[in-house]
C-alpha cells in the first residue's frame, strides 16, 4: 500500500507543482456504499427447468458447435433428452428473457438438436463407488427412469420393476408416437441400462409381487407407478364409451380399436388432445366435447393449436349428460354450458343451462377427463403402518425407506416434472441411505436483469412441422429437427442471463479503471472500486450484484 | 464473447477525485486508451482539475499541464509548437476541456487554434453545466434544464449552443461526436484524430450523475439513450464538409427523448408540453443532420 | 579583463533591439498579438522566422492572453520561449503572467511601456507594467536600445537561472519607435553567456508528470515561499549575469546606476528614458557647482532595496520621477523607495513627482523643475504633480 507523500519542510519540495507519484495512495474504495460483486445467477429458463438442465452453459456450448459436449451437460441433470426435446412442454421457454426483447429462446428445439446429432452416442460409465445397498423403483415412467438413472449415476444398484412389457409407462403407453417416436425412447432408455440398472417387466406389484417382499429385498423402495385410472364422468351409460386412456395405451401397443368415423372426444386436458389427434391419424373426425371455452382448456396451447390446425373439430360450452347406444351407433344427451364466477382452480365455473339439452351422435366416445394414481397395493400398508413421514416440502412420502414420487404422488403431470421427482427422490434415497439429512440446495438469485442494449433482434428459429395431409395419414412425427445451422444460430441468440461469458463490460465501463481481467474472470479492486454501479448496471446478463457495504 | 475491443493499456490510474459514475472520467480512460502514452494532455479548468488529483499527485500516466480555463487549446498549441521545434512531431498533444472551457469561456482561444490549424486533438468532455463549480448553467447546458443558476422556476430558456456546427465551420480536417456508452466508436474517433495533421475535435457527450440528478449507475445507459433518442447523434465530419452518420441507425425507430430526460431530475420539473418541444426540436436537429449526411454524400 | 567586441553596429530602434535580442537568444517559440507600439518586434521576428535567420516556431495568436498560455505550453514542454506586448494586451495577459510565474517558467517578455485607456492612448508612461508588479516576474525598465538589446540576453539568464519570468520594459515611442546605432552582438559569444534552457522538469512522455495540479493549503504556501526565495535569489543572479556580460560584451548596466550621486545633497530618482534627459540636467547643474545627483533604477522586481538604500544613504533629498500613478496613494516609485528606506538607518525626505503620463515629454526643464521644487522646499511631500494645467 503506497503512503502519501509528506513534506517537511520546503526544501522538500520542488519549485512548482509537478507530481511525484500517482494517486495510488488515494483509496477510493472508501466511498462506497454498494459493493459490486461477481455472483453468478440462475438463469430464468434453467430455473424453470424443472430438471434443472443448465441451458444458459448447453446453449453456449451449442453456440460453439460442441454438441457433444452439450449433450453431456444435459445428461448431467436429465436421462432423457431426446424424449424432453419433443415432449417436454418447455416452461424454460415460458420464463427465457428473451420474449420480453423479440423472442423467447427455441430451447427445445435446440434440446431435441443436440440428442439426435447425439443419438448414437454412448457415454462413459460414470466412475462411481461400488455400493452395496439395493433400490427398487417401482415403475419405469419418467419419475422411475429418472430416478434409477440418478442413483446408477452413484452406485447403487437399482432394479426397476414394470407391469407392461417394455418399460417407458406413460411415455411409452400415453404418448403418441407422433409426438415420440419409440426408437429414441429405447435409445435413451438402453443407456440407462447400460449403467447397470436392472429393469423387471411384467411384473405388476400387488399383481406379481407384493410391495412388502419388495421392501424386505430392497434398503429402499421408489414408487412411481404414475396415474393409470381415468376419472369416471359419472352419467348413465357411461359404459358404452371408451377411456382416453385405454384408447392411447391400446394404439401406442400397436393394437388400434375400431373406432369408426365420428368420435366424440370428453374433455379439455392434453389427454383429450393426444386422443383427437390419434382419432385422426385413425381416420376418424374427431370432435372435442369441452365444457368451457378454449380459453380455459387445461391443455398446453401447443397442443390445442396443433389439434386445430390438423383439423380436430371442438364444441365448447357442452357437457355430456347421458350416452344412449343406438342400434350399435352411440347418442350422447349433452347440454349447454355458461360460464359463471371463477372457481378455485381460478377458471370460470361451467354452469348447465337448463332445457338447453341437445344431441351429439358419435361411432365412439372417449372420456379424458383425467387421471389419477391407483394406490390400492399400497393403501392399506399406508394407513397402517406407522413411521410414514409426508414430507411435503419434497412432495415425497417417506416411510423409513419407502419413497414415492412422480404422478403418483402428484396426479398428472409433466414428463419433466416426474423426471424431477424421481431425481428428487433419488436425491433423497441416498440421503437416507447414507443417514444423512437431504443437503440443502443452496436457492440462487434469478437473473432477471438482462441489459438488453447490448442484443440486437433476431427471430427465433422456425420448428419445422410436417404439411398436415402428411401428418394426419400417418403416425409421423408431426415436428422435425432443426439444421445444425440454425441450432447453432439459435443458441447464439441466447442472452446467457446470469453467466459471465466474459463480455468485458464491466471492465470497459469502469470508470475507476478498478476492475481487472485475471485468467478469464474479472477482479474488482475494493481498494479503489468508488461503487458507482456501473458494472452491475451494464452486465448483459446480470451476473454482477451490489450489495450494501457494511457502514 | 465480447462487446468491445478496447485496448488494454491502462493510462489512467484508479485513486482518481471523479465522482462515482462520472462519464468523464470514463472518457479520460478511453481516449488515453485511444491515444497511447505518447500523449501529452493540457487540462484547463474543469472537473478534471480536481479528478486528475492534487499536487504532488497525478492519475494519469502521460505528462499533463494544467492550465487556466480558457486557454486548452492554444497552451496546446504552445506544447506542440515546442515538441516540434525540439524535432519530436510524433508525440500527440490532446486538449482536454470540459464543456464551459470550450462552449464559453475557452472558445475564443479555441477558435484561434482551430483557425491555425494547430496540430492538436482537442476533446470536450461535455457534462453540459459547470459542474466543477456546483452546477451552473453553461452554454453547452440543454433547453429547459435545471441547474443552480436556472433553478426550477426559471429553467434555461435557451438551446444547447451547436458548438459542432462551429467547430465544422472552422473547416478543420476532423470533428466527432462521441459518447461513452460507445467505446469503440469513441476510441475510433480518437484513433482517426490521431492519424490526422491538424485540428481535430471531439464533442465528446459525458454524462455527470451528480449535476444530472441522476443514479450513478445510470451514467452508461443515459449516454446510451442520449444517442438513442437522438438527441446526442454520433457522427463525423471531415474538412468541415463531409458528414458521416454513425449511429443511431436512422431506419430504426427512434426512442422517445422522454425516456432520456425521465432518468434525469434536472428535468424533473417539465411539464408534458415541455417534453413534447424537446422532442420536437430534437426531431428537427435530427433531421438537419440527416440532409448534412446525405447531401455530403 | 579586456571586453571582446567582436559584435557589428547597426542602426535600430528600441522595438528592433528587442528583435535582435531574441533572435540572438534562439527563442524556440514566440507568440503574440499585434498591439501599438509593441507591434515592430513581432514583424521584425516574423521576417527572421520567415528566413530562416530564426529557428523558431511563431504562434499568431488571437489574443494577448493566448500569447501568454501559449508560452505557458511552450516553456512547460522545455522550449525557450519569448513575446512582446504592450498596455491593454498586457493587461489581458494578467492571468497568464500569474500562471507563468507559479509554474516557474522563465518566459522573457519585452513590455513597451503605453499609457492604458480609456481615452485611448498609445503613448508611454508605466501603469501597464507596473500594474502587473504582484503577479511574479521581474521587471528591468531600460534606458536606451542597447540595453534593450543586452537586457533581452541577461534576462534570459537570469530566467533560466531562477526559474522565474522576466519582462524587460522599453518607453512607447521615445525607444520604441527611435532608432540608435547599437552594437549587435556576436552569436557566438550569445551562445557562450547563454546556453540552450535545459529545464529540471518538462512535459516528457518518458517522464510523465503533471504540472500546476491542485495545491492544498498544506503545501500552497511552501510554493510561494520558494517563489519569493528565487526572486531573493535573482537579485544576485543579475548582478551575476550584468558581470558575466561584461566580461564577455564590455557593457554593464546594473541592477541600480547611481549617477553623479556619492557627494550629491540631492539624487533624483528615474527609470526608463527619462534617465537619459536627467543625466544630461544632473552635468548641467553639476557644472553650475550644484551637488545633484542621479540614481537609475533599472530593476524593479525583484527590488533591489538595499543597493538602493546605500545609494540614497548620504543624500539630505530625494526626488523620486514617477511616469505612473497608483490613484489614492501617488507615485509608484517613490512608494517602492519609501518603502525600501523605512526601515533604514538613515531616511533622507523623499519628494515624489508624477510627470510624463500618457506620453506627455519630461524634458530637460520639467526635470530642472523638479529639482528647483525639491530644493526650495524643506518638507518632503508623497506627491506633487509636474505640469498639470490647473
Amino acid at each position: 500500500m503506497r503512503k502519501p507523500i509528506v513534506f517537511t519542510s520546503e526544501q522538500e519540495m520542488p519549485p512548482m507543482a509537478v507530481s511525484l507519484a500517482d494517486m495510488g495512495h488515494n483509496r477510493t474504495g472508501s466511498w462506497r456504499y454498494l459493493r459490486p460483486v461477481y455472483s453468478e445467477k440462475l438463469a430464468p429458463c434453467k430455473n424453470a427447468c424443472p430438471l434443472g438442465n443448465d441451458i444458459p452453459r448447453i446453449l453456449s456450448l451449442v453456440s460453439e458447435g460442441h454438441y457433444e459436449d452439450a449433450w453431456r451437460l444435459f445428461r448431467e441433470t436429465s436421462p432423457l433428452p431426446g424424449v424432453c426435446g419433443r415432449v417436454c412442454y418447455h416452461p424454460c421457454e415460458s420464463f427465457c428473457n428473451r420474449k420480453n426483447f423479440d423472442e423467447a429462446l427455441s430451447i427445445a428445439a435446440i434440446e431435441w438438436f443436440v440428442a439426435d446429432a447425439c443419438f448414437d452416442l454412448e457415454d462413459a460409465i460414470p466412475e462411481r463407488p461400488h455400493r452395496s445397498e439395493r433400490v427398487a423403483v417401482v415403475g419405469s415412467g419418467p419419475a422411475g427412469l429418472a430416478c434409477a438413472y440418478f442413483l446408477a449415476k452413484d452406485g447403487y444398484a437399482v432394479t426397476v420393476f414394470e407391469a407392461a412389457s417394455q418399460p417407458g409407462g406413460m411415455l411409452r403407453l400415453g404418448i403418441p408416437h407422433y409426438r415420440l417416436p419409440r426408437e429414441v425412447l429405447d435409445r435413451e432408455i438402453e443407456l440407462i441400462a447400460r449403467w447397470g440398472v436392472e429393469f423387471r417387466t411384467n411384473t405388476k406389484i400387488g399383481q406379481d409381487i407384493e410391495i412388502e417382499t419388495l421392501w424386505e429385498q430392497h434398503d429402499a423402495l421408489f414408487i412411481a407407478t404414475g396415474a393409470h385410472r381415468s376419472r369416471a364422468l359419472n352419467i348413465p351409460g357411461e359404459e358404452l364409451a371408451l377411456t382416453g386412456l385405454e384408447f392411447l395405451k391400446a394404439v401406442n401397443t400397436g393394437k388400434p380399436p375400431e373406432i369408426g368415423k365420428r368420435v366424440l372426444v370428453i374433455g379439455g386436458g392434453n389427454t383429450a388432445m393426444d386422443c383427437a389427434r390419434t382419432a385422426l391419424r385413425l381416420g376418424a373426425q374427431p370432435v372435442v366435447v369441452y365444457r368451457r371455452t378454449r380459453e380455459e382448456m387445461p391443455a398446453i396451447v401447443e397442443e390445442i393449436e396443433e389439434a386445430e390446425h390438423e383439423g380436430v373439430q371442438f364444441e365448447f360450452l357442452a357437457a355430456p349428460v347421458a350416452i344412449h347406444d343406438l342400434h350399435g351407433k352411440l347418442e350422447v344427451q349433452a347440454i349447454r354450458m355458461r360460464l359463471g364466477e371463477p372457481d378455485t382452480s381460478g377458471r370460470r365455473r361451467p354452469i348447465p343451462i337448463p332445457g338447453s339439452d341437445f344431441i351429439l351422435r358419435a361411432d365412439t366416445v372417449l372420456t379424458a377427463v383425467g387421471e389419477e394414481p391407483d394406490l390400492s397395493f399400497l393403501a392399506e400398508h399406508l394407513e397402517t403402518s406407522e413411521g410414514i413421514v409426508i414430507e411435503r416440502a419434497q412432495g415425497l412420502l417417506e416411510r423409513a425407506g419407502i419413497f414415492i414420487g412422480g404422478d403418483a404422488q402428484s396426479g398428472p403431470s409433466t414428463v419433466a416434472q416426474a423426471m424431477r421427482s424421481g431425481k428428487e427422490a433419488a436425491q433423497a434415497i441416498k440421503s437416507f441411505l447414507q443417514g444423512q439429512r437431504k443437503p440443502k440446495s443452496l436457492k440462487l438469485e434469478e437473473a432477471l436483469r438482462v441489459n438488453f442494449s447490448y442484443f440486437t433482434h433476431k427471430p427465433r428459429v422456425p420448428t419445422p412441422q410436417l404439411p398436415v395431409a402428411e401428418r394426419i395419414s400417418s403416425f409421423a412425427e408431426t415436428k422435425r429437427p432443426i439444421s445444425a445451422e440454425q441450432a447453432r444460430a439459435e443458441a447464439r441468440r441466447c442472452f446467457s442471463c446470469g453467466v459471465c461469458n466474459l463480455c468485458d463490460n464491466c471492465w470497459v465501463f469502469c470508470p475507476d479503471a478498478a476492475i481487472t481481467r485475471v485468467n478469464g474472470s474479472y477482479e474488482v479492486n475494493y481498494d479503489f472500486c468508488k461503487g458507482c454501479g456501473i458494472c452491475a448496471e451494464e452486465c448483459p446478463r446480470n451476473v454482477i450484484s451490489l450489495i450494501e457495504e457494511e457502514l | 464473447m465480447k462487446n468491445f475491443t478496447l485496448p488494454s493499456e491502462e493510462l489512467m490510474g484508479s485513486g482518481h477525485l471523479g465522482c462515482q459514475g462520472c462519464g468523464g472520467a470514463l472518457a479520460m480512460r478511453y481516449a488515453l486508451k485511444a491515444v497511447g502514452d505518447h500523449t501529452i494532455v493540457v487540462i484547463p479548468a474543469c472537473c478534471w482539475t480536481i479528478i486528475a488529483g492534487p499536487f504532488p499527485y497525478t492519475s494519469l500516466k502521460v505528462p499533463v499541464l494544467h492550465t487556466a480555463f480558457e486557454t486548452a487549446a492554444v497552451a496546446a498549441s504552445g506544447v506542440r509548437a515546442a515538441l516540434d521545434i525540439q524535432g519530436d512531431t510524433e508525440t500527440t498533444v490532446l486538449a482536454w476541456a470540459g464543456d464551459g472551457g470550450t462552449f464559453d469561456i475557452g472558445l475564443q482561444s479555441l477558435s484561434g487554434a482551430a483557425e491555425r490549424n494547430e496540430n492538436i486533438i482537442y476533446i470536450c468532455y461535455d457534462n453540459e453545466a459547470y459542474m466543477n463549480t456546483g452546477i451552473q448553467r453553461s452554454g453547452a447546458t440543454p433547453f429547459l434544464a435545471w441547474t443552480t443558476t436556472t433553478p426550477e422556476k426559471t429553467p434555461k430558456a435557451e438551446p444547447k449552443k451547436d458548438i459542432m456546427a462551429i467547430m465544422v465551420a472552422h473547416r478543420i480536417p476532423y470533428a466527432a461526436t462521441a459518447t461513452i456508452a460507445y467505446p469503440d466508436d469513441f476510441i475510433r474517433k480518437v484513433q482517426r484524430a490521431k492519424s490526422i495533421y491538424g485540428t481535430k475535435f471531439l464533442h465528446v457527450l459525458a454524462p455527470c450523475p451528480p449535476g444530472w440528478k441522476a443514479s450513478s449507475e445510470w451514467a452508461v445507459k443515459l449516454s446510451r439513450l442520449a444517442v438513442q433518442t437522438r438527441a446526442f447523434p454520433l457522427y463525423e465530419v471531415e474538412d468541415g464538409e463531409r458528414y458521416t452518420l454513425n449511429a443511431p441507425n436512422p431506419d430504426e425507430p427512434a426512442i422517445p427523448v422522454s425516456e432520456y430526460l425521465k432518468l434525469q431530475g434536472r428535468f424533473g420539473h417539465l411539464t408534458e408540453q415541455d417534453v413534447q418541444t424537446i422532442q420536437e426540436i430534437t426531431e428537427r436537429r435530427w433531421q438537419k443532420l440527416l440532409r448534412l449526411v446525405s447531401e455530403s454524400s | 579583463m579586456t571586453p571582446t567586441l567582436t559584435g557589428t553596429k547597426k542602426v535600430v530602434t528600441g522595438n528592433h533591439a528587442v528583435s535582435y535580442g531574441a533572435l540572438l537568444a534562439r527563442v524556440q517559440v514566440i507568440s503574440a498579438y499585434p498591439i501599438t507600439p509593441q507591434t515592430q518586434i513581432v514583424e521584425l521576428l516574423s521576417e527572421f522566422c520567415a528566413t530562416g535567420a530564426l529557428r523558431a516556431k511563431f504562434i499568431k495568436v488571437e489574443s494577448e492572453h493566448s500569447a501568454m498560455a501559449a508560452l505557458i505550453g511552450a516553456s512547460s514542454a522545455g522550449a525557450r520561449t519569448f513575446t512582446a506586448t504592450s498596455a491593454h494586451g498586457l493587461a489581458l495577459m494578467h492571468e497568464m503572467l500569474h500562471w507563468a510565474a507559479g509554474a516557474r517558467l522563465p518566459i522573457v517578455m519585452a513590455n513597451v511601456n503605453r499609457a492604458m485607456g480609456p481615452p485611448w492612448s498609445v503613448w508611454t508612461d508605466q501603469n501597464d507594467s507596473l500594474s502587473q508588479r504582484d503577479t511574479g516576474w521581474m521587471q528591468v525598465y531600460c534606458e536606451s536600445n542597447q540595453e534593450v538589446l543586452d537586457t533581452v540576453l541577461q534576462a534570459y539568464k537570469v530566467a533560466e537561472k531562477v526559474l522565474m519570468p522576466a519582462m524587460l520594459v522599453l518607453d512607447a515611442f521615445v525607444l520604441s519607435h527611435t532608432a540608435e546605432p547599437i552594437e549587435i552582438p556576436d552569436q557566438k559569444l550569445v551562445d557562450e553567456y547563454l546556453p540552450p534552457y535545459r529545464p529540471i522538469y518538462k512535459l516528457d512522455v518518458n517522464d510523465p508528470r503533471s504540472f500546476g495540479a491542485l495545491a492544498p493549503p498544506d503545501v500552497y504556501m511552501e510554493l510561494r515561499y520558494k517563489m519569493h526565495q528565487a526572486m531573493e535569489e535573482a537579485l544576485t543572479e543579475w548582478a551575476h549575469a550584468d558581470e558575466e556580460f561584461s566580461e564577455l560584451f564590455g557593457r554593464r548596466y546594473g541592477s541600480i546606476e547611481p549617477y553623479r550621486a556619492d557627494d550629491a545633497d540631492l539624487i533624483v530618482v528615474t527609470s526608463g528614458t527619462v534617465t537619459s534627459t536627467a543625466r544630461e540636467v544632473i552635468d548641467e547643474l553639476r557644472a553650475q557647482g550644484r551637488r545633484v545627483g542621479l540614481l537609475k533604477v533599472r530593476l524593479f522586481r525583484p527590488f533591489p532595496a538595499q543597493l538602493v538604500r546605500a545609494a540614497l544613504a548620504g543624500a539630505k533629498k530625494i526626488a523620486v520621477i514617477d511616469r505612473n500613478i497608483s490613484f489614492g496613494m501617488g507615485g509608484i516609485f517613490a512608494q517602492e523607495i519609501k518603502s525600501a528606506l523605512y526601515n533604514a538607518p538613515e531616511r533622507p525626505p523623499i519628494f515624489g513627482f508624477i510627470a510624463g503620463l500618457g506620453g506627455r515629454d519630461i524634458t530637460p526643464t520639467v526635470i530642472r523643475e523638479i529639482i528647483d521644487y525639491t530644493e526650495s522646499h524643506d518638507e518632503p511631500e508623497d506627491l506633487i504633480w509636474v505640469g498639470v494645467k490647473r
